[in-house]
């Protein structure tokens, strides 16, 4: 299949696949469309649709798929196909921010909360679809220091470009400012600037 | 990336058996994870811990006796 014009959108996130898959389809007929990950291949079909091509979807090991799609007639460029593709359109208008509050997740028990939130930042760690920014005030600082039991899925975190805002006034409360070892030291103007800019903001 | 090698992994009965082979694990000093159950494995909002395979028989011999071990199994990144 060499006609197919190939848009390899594999490590990329929504609205990027759609976004690359839209323009290819706007100067060739047939594109092929490769993804990683079933959002995009849902994202990605919703345009080929939308755009009245008929759509192929081959899966591939793993979770790779291959999209093609013949275009069967012209459709208008400058109409904005993309946000109504991304599942994520209401939210596409700022940052996605993960705020930890405590070292635990949710009331009640503090024994069991402790292991939600490693469960849940061991799990935010291993999605694909990572925040863009997470901050830690308050006993949820004490998750960034030295000996804490997430610091490996933080640095991972860190390593793929999240950025991790560590209430400085916090590290100094309980004296560990020291030992910290995942993020940065940051301030309550960068914190509240962060969450005003959100476009979506969570609170395990 | 560290995802392409195996882990070994203990599952539980309940959370409160997880919680009890942590704390021996840390007093003994072996490097361990508490993580969340994979989903292939089960879809319940579970916890097991996760090692390196390499201190198997150690982990095992920390717990013997002590926790209720339902399964152990090596899971494939």
């Amino acid at each position: 299949m060499t006609d197919f014009t190939i848009v390899d959108a594999r490590g990329l996130s929504c609205p990027q696949p759609v976004v690359l898959a839209k323009k290819a389809l706007e100067s060739n007929k047939k594109v092929k469309v490769i993804v990683d990950n079933e959002t995009a291949l849902e994202n990605v079909k919703r345009l080929g649709m939308k755009l009245e091509c008929d759509v192929r979807v081959q899966a591939k090991s793993g979770d790779l798929y291959e999209i093609q799609m013949t275009r069967r007639a012209d459709f208008d460029k400058n109409q904005d196909f993309v946000s109504s593709c991304c599942e994520t359109g209401a939210a596409k208008t700022g940052p996605f921010v993960i705020v930890v509050s405590e070292n635990k997740m949710g009331r009640g028990n503090d024994e069991l909360g402790a292991v939600l939130i490693k469960a849940f930042l061991h799990t935010v760690a291993g999605q694909a679809k990572k925040p863009d920014v997470m901050i830690f005030y308050n006993t949820g600082v004490t998750l960034t220091v030295q000996g804490s039991d997430v610091l490996e899925d933080l640095k991972q975190l860190e390593s793929e470009g999240v950025q991790i805002l560590v209430c400085g006034t916090c590290l100094n409360y309980f004296e560990i400012k020291d030992k910290l070892a995942a993020g940065v030291v940051s301030n309550m103007y960068d914190i509240v600037e962060t969450m005003s800019n959100a476009g979506r903001l969570i609170v395990p | 990336m560290k995802e392409k090698k195996s882990y070994d992994v203990i599952l539980f009965k309940a959370v409160s058996y997880a919680l009890k082979a942590e704390k021996i694990l840390k007093k003994e000093g072996l490097p361990h994870k508490l993580i969340p159950v994979p989903k292939h494995i089960s879809s319940d909002c579970g916890v097991c811990i996760r090692f390196e395979p390499e201190i198997k028989s150690k982990i095992e011999a920390a717990l013997f006796n002590k926790v209720d071990v339902e399964e152990l199994r090596t899971l494939e990144n």
